[in-house]
């Protein structure tokens, strides 16, 4: 049968029900208890995310589709992150573009109109051509769904490492946008209620959740992944919007299908569905497969009788299937009957609870001994600013029809976060962050890294924090070593949300991510941030003769940088110093609404030297002191590549107006050189760097690396 | 009245709407089976994926009851503008000679480009000032070809070009003919293009703060 369920666990259900299940029902059981849909080895801690915050309108705690928080005028945002990893491993194309499908459709779940798209993408070496097919056929797989469907993807992120040869990582996040009051909920409160499908179900995607609970077997997995169909969700997001004041509560067809979404959407109520009046794609389906598959571009709503005609009428027009296929009822008990003989009959309480498991912990973390870097600064320039992971992202985006709604303010590629404007008139700034580098170093100094960048990246435009969904992908959580890390990640990001006063409205956890050697990959925890812009928004611009501030403290702290991954410098992981980068956050928004810079940088990948590289990019050149750097080292290379947190460049025409508020804030800021016309050179002490290579590779790296071949 | 075609996969007819209400035109968004040409004065259709662009983009779209309409409405004078995906239904229907093939490249391009006015006598460029214009285009087949060299060039209204107007190579897109971004017919009523004005219609989302797109439709408004 291919069961993924511990002895343990099959001796649970046994003891709940008091009898054998059948093999139908151990399917079901499979599907809702799998990693995938019952989070049976991270529910615990992902509960201490939770924290009570005005805003928030469905929080954790509510456990829904998608998190929601109050953006005033009577707005609410719908936040959800999500990743297709194991699907787009095997078929990148399908694998990506359902990952984007799926998003939507939780999204739409809540009745809010998606407005925007971030994708992150993290593949392997492109030096092995497998690599180059996988990401770009990931890339084209969520253009072909987003642009289809007219969501634009605003931002995301893209970066390379070894750990993710096998095993890429594929997540997508999404914002849609509601009337507050018109939010539905993905569970009903009351029997009676018709349950009504539309979409056809097929073959594909069976098991899929139980497959994404699990390690790749390199076998053959295919049946496994969903087919993409995006014209049926564009249908699908058009009539769900169009009737959700008609219906009770919307919930997406996604992993364990049919079993999964009909058992959370009864809720503690039972459920009763006749599978003979399900439409199907293909004759003569396995009603046992029907109840399991993943067949996207299916929606369940819970109707009230009245309603239901209404409903499908509008599927209709599309000439698209709707039907009724069975009712909530009171008895807490899930049904699947086939021509009126129970096929599956399973306590609902019994599904929803499946245990739930505290694995060993393990540090295996090795101290560190701290040596003098001793590497020629041009070498080094080059070698770090060529690195992949800072080249211009413009193949990427070019794909993605970034301009649909008319609404993207600040575009990709422009600066360190997205912008939209919202019906309301306020303007949404939205940027995801992961470090596995950092995190494989020290799990819990990066999640509250990851926090302290994304809320940076935020208010390099104007915004400032206010709602954020995490995604922690791990290898194997039965792993004590692996285990250790994801419950040092929620640690710190959790510490951080709550020192920011960012509530945590929703996540995902991805375990079982490993290499054909049975490697699990880096810790890859990622958090998506969104936020208000304040008052004034900044738009990049750079501008000869500008000054260049560095705000906050460059530290010797090296672990998990750019420059210690490349070079193997051994070295102390830094330490995130919560304070510094809300302080520093807090200059640059007020700055921008004082109108005093005109380009601002955090501090991140690549360090110093990477920042500044952004600015020279733009047909400038830039030349600093590094005695200016306020710094705990005297070392150039040190300085230019540390990427310990707090810190931002900035470019202004009155620096001392930055360097006063800065230090009326309790932080600190010094001015360390100039913007000139001497294009593609960084000058370092006095000495000129000429980076017109580095410059050509940033923007034709991945053109030419992946371009049509 | 300007009506603008709902296909089922059509993406942009919120924006086209939002624009020509910016520039001030009346417009009405109506469901593809619902379109009554004897309604309107002018059409738009705008861009998207209309029915999946299954087959080939347009190709669906282009059969429909509602095309015949649409050609009924072209004939008797009336505006027909296609957009993107609308200029793609524009050729497949045979209300303007030539295709749209795919992008050199072969793959979705999305990005802001420059383009030179070449006719300033049709419905959207009669007494254009300006003489290059910014837009930005996104499209997987926007390759525009067409045998009859002769035809493009009489008919052609927009090229891709750079900043100071010249028609090159470099400033090409996705290897269309002549560099053509939008083309008309004879009598200057029935335009497709590429590019997409109603995205070029507004300050906030302006890359340069231009908004030529909304210069182009406001003039709609005095037909509508």
């Amino acid at each position: 049968m291919g069961l993924n369920l511990l002895p343990i666990e099959m001796d649970d259900i046994r003891k709940r029900l008091d009898r054998e299940p059948n093999e139908i029902e151990w399917r079901v059981i499979d599907a809702v208890w799998s990693e995938h849909c019952s989070y049976k080895s991270s529910k615990i801690f992902l509960k201490s995310f939770s924290i009570d915050s005005p805003n928030v309108i469905m929080g954790i705690k509510d456990w829904q589709d998608a998190g929601a928080v109050d953006i005033g005028d009577g707005w609410a945002i719908v936040i959800k992150v999500e990743s297709h990893n194991h699907p787009s491993a095997i078929d990148p194309f399908n694998g990506a573009a359902t990952g984007v499908g799926g998003i939507i459709r939780d999204i739409i779940s809540k009745g809010a109109k998606p407005i925007a798209l971030m994708d992150m993408i993290r593949v392997g070496n492109l030096k092995i051509r497998k690599n180059v097919w996988l990401l770009k056929n990931i890339i084209a797989g969520i253009a072909a769904y987003g642009n289809s469907i007219g969501v634009p993807v605003v931002g995301g992120e893209l970066s390379f490492d070894d750990t993710y040869n096998d095993n890429p990582l594929v997540d997508v996040a999404a914002i849609g946008i509601v009337r507050k009051d018109k939010i539905k909920p993905s569970i009903v409160d009351k029997a009676g209620l018709k349950l009504v499908l539309a979409g056809l179900t097929g073959i594909d995607g069976l098991g899929g959740a139980s497959f994404a609970s699990r390690k790749l077997s390199g076998e053959d997995e295919i049946g496994a992944v969903q087919i993409a169909d995006p014209f049926a969700g564009k249908i699908i997001l058009d009539v769900t919007l169009e009737i959700a004041d008609k219906v009770e509560a919307i919930k997406d067809l996604g992993g364990g299908g049919l079993a999964v979404a009909v058992t959370e959407m009864a809720n503690g109520l039972g459920a009763i569905v006749d599978i003979e009046k399900i439409p199907l794609r293909v004759k003569n389906m396995d009603p046992a497969d029907v109840i399991i598959s993943e067949t996207q571009e299916r929606m369940l709503y819970a109707v009230e009788e009245k309603n239901v005609e209404e409903v499908c009428k509008a599927f209709e027009e599309y000439e698209y299937p709707c039907s009724v296929i069975g009712e909530i009822t009171s008895e807490p008990i899930i049904k699947f009957r086939y021509f009126g003989k129970d096929l599956v009959s399973l306590p609902t309480n019994a599904l929803l609870e499946p245990p739930k498991f505290l694995w060993p912990i393990k540090n295996v973390r090795k101290n560190v001994e701290e040596k003098n870097v001793d590497l020629s600064l041009e070498s080094t320039i080059y070698t770090v600013l060529s690195h992949p992971d800072l080249v211009s992202k413009e193949w990427v985006y070019s794909q993605f029809d970034y301009e649909v709604n008319t609404s993207t303010v600040v575009k990709p590629g422009d600066a360190n976060g997205a912008v939209v404007s919202l019906p309301n008139g306020k303007l949404l700034a939205i940027k995801a962050d992961g470090n596995p580098d950092l995190c494989s170093e020290d799990a819990y100094e990066c999640g509250k890294g990851i926090v302290a960048e994304a809320y940076r990246n935020l208010a390099t435009v104007g915004a400032r924090g206010m709602v954020a969904v995490d995604h922690l992908q791990f290898g194997d959580p039965k792993k004590p070593e692996v285990y250790y890390t994801f419950v040092e990640a929620i640690r710190g990001i959790g510490e951080a949300t709550r020192f920011f006063n960012i509530p945590i409205v929703g996540g995902k956890v991805s375990f079982y991510n490993e290499n054909s050697q049975g490697k699990p990959i880096k810790p890859t925890p990622l958090i998506v941030m969104a936020g208000l812009v304040q008052g004034k928004l900044l738009k990049n611009r750079v501008e000869d003769s500008s000054y260049v501030v560095l705000l906050g403290y460059t530290r010797k702290e090296l672990g998990g940088s750019l420059l210690s991954k490349i070079f193997k410098v051994p070295s102390q992981v830094p330490k995130v110093r919560l304070q510094e980068d809300l302080l520093s956050s807090e200059v640059v928004i007020d700055a921008i609404n004082e109108e005093k810079i005109t380009f601002a940088k955090d501090i991140s990948r690549g360090g110093l030297a990477a920042s500044l590289f952004n600015i020279i990019v733009h047909g400038y050149g830039v030349e600093i002191s590094t005695k200016s750097i306020l710094s705990d080292t005297d070392n150039v290379v040190e300085n230019l590549f540390s990427e310990s947190s707090g810190r931002f460049v900035i470019l202004t025409n009155e620096p001392e107006w930055i360097v006063e508020k800065s230090r009326s804030k309790g932080i600190v800021a010094s001015i360390i050189g100039k913007v000139n016309k001497k294009t593609s050179i960084l000058t370092i002490d006095n000495t000129d760097y000429d980076l017109k290579t580095i410059v050509n590779n940033y923007f034709n790296f991945l053109e030419e690396v992946i371009g049509n071949g | 009245m300007i009506a603008i075609v709902k296909f089922p996969g059509t993406t942009c007819e919120a924006d086209v709407y939002k624009a020509l209400m910016e520039a001030g035109v009346p417009t009405v968004i109506v469901k593809y089976k619902e379109f009554d040409p004897d309604k309107y004065n002018g059409v738009i259709l705008p861009g998207g994926f209309s029915f999946g662009d299954y087959l080939r983009a347009g190709s669906i779209a282009a059969s429909t009851e509602t095309i015949k309409k649409v050609k009924q409405m072209a004939e008797e004078g009336k505006i027909v503008i296609g957009i993107c995906n609308g200029f793609q239904i524009l050729v497949e229907s045979g209300l303007l000679k030539g295709a749209l093939l795919p992008n050199l490249k072969l793959r979705f391009i999305s990005k802001w480009v420059s383009l030179k006015v070449i006719r300033t006598d049709t419905v959207l460029t009669k007494g254009l000032d300006k003489k290059i214009i910014r837009m930005p285009i996104a499209h997987s087949e926007g390759r525009y070809y067409v045998d009859d060299v002769d035809y493009a060039k009489t008919n052609m209204v927009l090229q891709y070009c750079d900043e100071n107007g010249n028609v090159s190579e470099d400033t090409n897109p996705n290897g269309s003919l002549l560099n053509i971004a939008s083309i008309a017919n004879e009598e200057g009523n029935v335009i497709g293009m590429m590019p997409h004005p109603e995205r070029a219609s507004f300050k906030l989302t302006s890359v340069d703060g231009t908004v030529d797109g909304l210069i182009l439709l406001r003039r709609l408004g005095k037909w509508a």
